[in-house]
């Protein structure tokens, strides 16, 4: 059972590590085609992965709906919005629309989905107002720069402030394309450093706790 | 509580009102100031008019229903520009969720311009894949996509004539709202079948992808609402994005005063409880 | 009379001398048209199949007047011509300069170059108009043309192959390879001894967040981030939450964790249940702390919202990677009066966690996590190897910075040679 549950994980990590770590240096068509092959075992893998998923959404809201804890009632509004998304989509072949004219699914997607999806991105323009409200305050130097910063950029980058203040524009410009770009590449580089650095520990079974199980 | 100490710590939801108000008040009565292009947006637009008609660009719509405010509207710029320049136009997603959406913005500037499915332009719509899609386009690309949303075979399509792979397109652009976008494109597309890529993506990310602008990794790249903006402005047809710099300019305005005022309450109290301290000190020491 | 016939003389002559001048062939209008010398063709090297390259030697001075084109014709019909002939029925691929496509040029390194830099190279790659068949040998033939002039090579043969190794990338295997012992070496070095690490406020905070949730009764919340197995920060994220699953089962807390991803959810129900086996309260574990939501990106953000102001957990963790969603997650947590410590490799949300948590980790924080709580000599000296990467990395900078300047300052070659060891790294 422990080869089963520790040894072989780590011998298939070792292995597929190995392998496609190396597999970015062949050019080979064979490399390529052995690249797509395992991304489809991976979608065919997330599926499965999917019922895992399901099974347990579904049995959280059972649970819920057997001891009537508090919003009971929208655990019953959940089952019906999946089951009946599933049983539109499947009836129309996953189209939203037919011959030019929209699907019952194409009508769920576009008065529904849409909206919804719509609204939650939009709150995220009265969070950040309300953020920058309760944080950007010039607590030290540095929260001072920022702050300066910050007001220029957003002055620069709608008309109305470059109207106002022409130069805005420019400064943004070299802000986002000078300053910005540097530091982002710091950040990339030492986050692709850790990435390496993580990986490596995990093909050559450094990094175990992944595997959940006891330590040896 | 003090009125300092009572505005620093204001309700959220009279900021949002405030907000609300900043968006919605210039919707209704817009000025419509002067909107000036950026190179970035400029060197998309320029290559695009650069390609001679008939040459096959390649719009990847990479995004779902949460980013339509900014990117729907590149996207109906870009599919203007091209159908304009009598390009042929090529339309697919990798983001499964923003399909019917992908779908919808082409064929209805397609309906605008004039043009017919299948000869001027493609809808091939969403695979599974995303990496291996693209290496799969970079191979074959009828066998990456045998059919087209409408369930066409793709190999019969005039609009596809002597397109084989990805190194037989002369542009792409990904509109890309994350991953995967834009990265992905340039990882497993542009750095294996050479063909010159563009990108186009929302306010929030585009920062994070001058790195990759700046080391000619991509031609262009058009940044949020205000990108679209820009190059509305360039193809000279100005639609929503035009339209929603007048809220964004105030919107930012009303978020800068906001800031400037917390400051302004947040001084107060400091200097307040440093002269509340200087009097405790000084009564102490008195006693 | 004799006067003026003199000075028509003296004009003619000088109108006679003047052509003659001007009717003197140059260097240029003497010189035969040669043929282009030492032509080569070969499979081009490290590809994936589908090209063949030319190169020929360039002139000593390049006539601008003169074009080489290039041609192409099937292996199989000048085999029925004589060998060594000018290909017959060959197909024009390109016309080039005769002052352009040189070997500098390419994108080749120069331990992986075909021939010197100042040779001419010319890539014939499968295309629209021609497909170029592995294993099929082709005949290349190479022309000068200069006005009505035309000269032409001998046609050399090619055959395009796919090829096993990419020596272009054998750069980045190398780093790749010194990176890794370098790892390795540390902790070995960190077995024997202890390496500083230098204080990293968020993780420490880790201990007070939980201590005050279970001072309030309240619960905690802990988020793997939007990404899947594959990704390292989620990675960082799972094992993060086997420590502090570990602390939490010890005080007895209530542990939330809501998920986007079956497979994550798989393996962090695994890495919890483990943990509070660990800190011997495998009563205390509860099969349905870590749940699954949903995948979509909204979706999920609606349902941890609300689970965030209905059950007003008293510490938010939110690890891994993040897209939109984040300051709706942060901004709803900060409102419920909730601690919160994050921890991302995304950067362009970093501003948005800055701003609303109390303690964020940034990029490579995140993967230091796990070495800092644990201490483990294995953890701590990966990220004593990874900060002597950063630190050659830092170096290749400065000195590839001064080298490129020298090589522009005096249009010197030889600084390519080490920058050239850099390049294309990815």
């Amino acid at each position: 059972m422990t080869f089963l549950r520790r040894q072989l994980p780590l011998l298939i990590t070792f292995v597929m590590g190995v392998v496609f770590a190396l597999q970015y240096y062949v050019p080979h068509p064979a490399s390529e085609q052995l690249l797509t092959t395992v991304n489809k075992w991976l979608q065919i893998i997330g599926g499965f992965a999917l019922i895992l998923g399901v099974t347990s959404l579904f049995h959280q809201h059972a649970v819920k709906i057997r001891r009537r804890e508090p919003g009971w009632g929208y655990s019953f509004v959940l089952y019906a919005g999946m089951l009946l998304t599933v049983a539109i989509g499947l009836w129309v072949n996953g189209k939203e629309t037919s011959n030019g004219t929209m699907t019952a699914f194409g009508w769920v997607y576009t008065y529904m989905m849409v909206p919804l999806q719509g609204t939650m991105f939009a709150i995220l323009a009265f969070f950040i107002a309300s953020a920058a409200y309760r944080s950007f305050r010039a607590r030290s130097r540095e929260a001072a720069v920022l702050l300066v910063a910050a007001v220029i950029v957003m002055m620069g980058r709608v008309p109305l402030g470059e109207h106002l203040l022409p130069i805005s524009g420019d400064i943004t410009e070299w802000i986002l394309n000078v300053l910005n770009a540097a530091v982002r590449r710091a950040i990339l580089i030492g986050i692709s450093l850790g990435a390496v650095a993580l990986s490596l520990k995990i093909i050559f079974g450094v990094e175990r706790a992944y595997l959940g199980g006891g330590k040896e | 509580m003090t009125f300092a100490e009572r505005m620093v710590h204001i309700d959220r939801r009279i900021i949002f009102l405030v907000i609300g108000l900043c968006t919605l008040l210039p919707l209704l009565h817009p000025v419509g100031l002067a909107i000036n292009v950026s190179p970035e947006v400029r060197a998309v637009h320029d290559y695009i008019e650069s390609l001679p008609p008939g040459s096959a660009f390649l719009l990847s719509m990479d995004f779902d229903p949460a980013s339509k405010p900014e990117l729907y509207p590149q996207a109906v710029a870009l599919l203007r520009h091209a159908f304009k320049r009598n390009l042929r136009v090529i339309g697919m997603t990798l983001w499964v969720s923003g399909t019917g959406m992908a779908d919808q913005v082409i064929s209805q500037v397609a309906r605008e311009m004039g043009k017919t499915n299948g000869v001027d332009y493609v809808f091939l719509g969403w695979s599974p894949g995303v990496g291996s899609l693209i290496i799969t386009m970079g191979q074959d690309l009828y066998k990456a996509f045998p059919s087209d949303y409408y369930n066409q075979p793709t190999s019969s399509l005039p609009v596809l004539r002597d397109i084989r792979t990805l190194r037989d397109v002369n542009y792409v652009v990904s509109l890309a709202a994350g991953t995967a976008g834009i990265e992905t494109w340039y990882v497993f597309g542009k750095d294996k079948y050479q063909f010159e890529l563009g990108g186009g993506c929302t306010g929030v990310i585009a920062p994070g992808l001058y790195p990759l602008l700046r080391s000619k990794q991509i031609n262009g790249l058009i940044g949020g609402l205000r990108g679209a903006a820009e190059y509305e402005v360039l193809i000279d047809q100005r639609g929503l994005a035009v339209a929603g710099m007048d809220a964004q300019s105030v919107t930012h305005f009303a978020i800068i005063a906001l800031v400037i005022l917390c400051n302004a309450f947040y001084a107060v109290i400091r200097t307040h409880a440093r002269r509340s301290g200087q009097e405790r000190v000084g009564r102490v020491a008195e006693e | 009379m004799r006067g003026q016939a003199s000075g028509v003389s003296r004009l003619l002559l000088a109108v006679s001398s003047v052509l003659a001048v001007w009717s003197l062939p140059t260097s240029t209008d003497a010189a035969e048209l040669s043929p282009p010398r030492d032509v080569q063709a070969m499979d081009t090297p490290s590809d994936e199949g589908g090209s063949v390259i030319v190169l020929w030697a360039a002139a000593e001075e390049e006539d601008p007047k003169i074009l080489y084109q290039i041609l192409l014709s099937d292996g199989r019909t000048s085999a029925q011509a004589e060998p060594g002939a000018p290909a017959t029925m060959a197909r024009l691929v390109a016309e080039v300069p005769s002052n352009s496509h040189y070997v500098r040029d390419t994108r080749w390194p120069w331990w992986n170059r075909p021939a010197a830099p100042g040779a001419h190279l010319y890539e014939i790659k499968s295309n629209k108009q021609f497909q170029l068949k592995d294993g099929t040998p082709y005949i290349v033939t190479v022309a000068a043309v200069r006005g009505g002039e035309r000269v032409e090579s001998k046609g050399v043969e090619a055959v395009p192959q796919p090829n096993w190794i990419n020596w272009s990338q054998l750069n980045n295997l190398l780093l790749v390879i010194l990176f890794g012992g370098a790892v390795l070496a540390s902790i070995q070095k960190a077995k024997r001894r202890e390496i500083f690490l230098r204080r990293i406020p968020g993780l420490d905070a880790v201990d007070e967040a939980i201590g005050r949730a279970t001072e309030l009764g309240k619960p905690i919340l802990y988020l793997t981030g939007a990404g899947d197995m594959s990704e390292p920060s989620t990675l960082a994220a799972a094992v993060i939450l086997g420590r502090v699953a570990k602390r939490v089962a010890s005080y007895e807390t209530d542990l939330l964790v809501p998920h986007r991803d079956p497979i994550v959810m798989a393996v962090c129900q695994e890495i919890t249940k483990q943990s509070y086996l660990e800190a011997n309260k495998p009563d205390a574990f509860k099969e349905d702390s870590n749940f699954f939501i949903t995948t979509d990106q909204f979706s999920y953000t609606a349902a941890v919202d609300g689970i965030m102001l209905r059950r007003k957990p008293a510490a938010n963790f939110f690890m891994g990677s993040y897209f939109a969603e984040s300051l709706l997650l942060t901004e709803t947590g900060a409102s419920t009066g909730a601690i919160q410590i994050a921890g991302t490799d995304s950067d362009h949300q970093l501003p948005f966690f800055v701003t609303t948590c109390d303690y964020t980790l940034i990029g490579e924080e995140l993967y230091a996590a796990s070495a800092y709580l644990s201490r483990e000599p294995i953890q701590v000296g990966t990220l004593r190897g990874q900060d002597i990467g950063k630190g050659f990395i830092l170096g290749i900078i400065a000195v590839g910075t001064l080298l490129a300047t020298v090589g522009v300052l005096f249009q010197a070659e030889w600084p390519g040679i080490i920058l050239d060891l850099f390049r294309d790294l990815k």
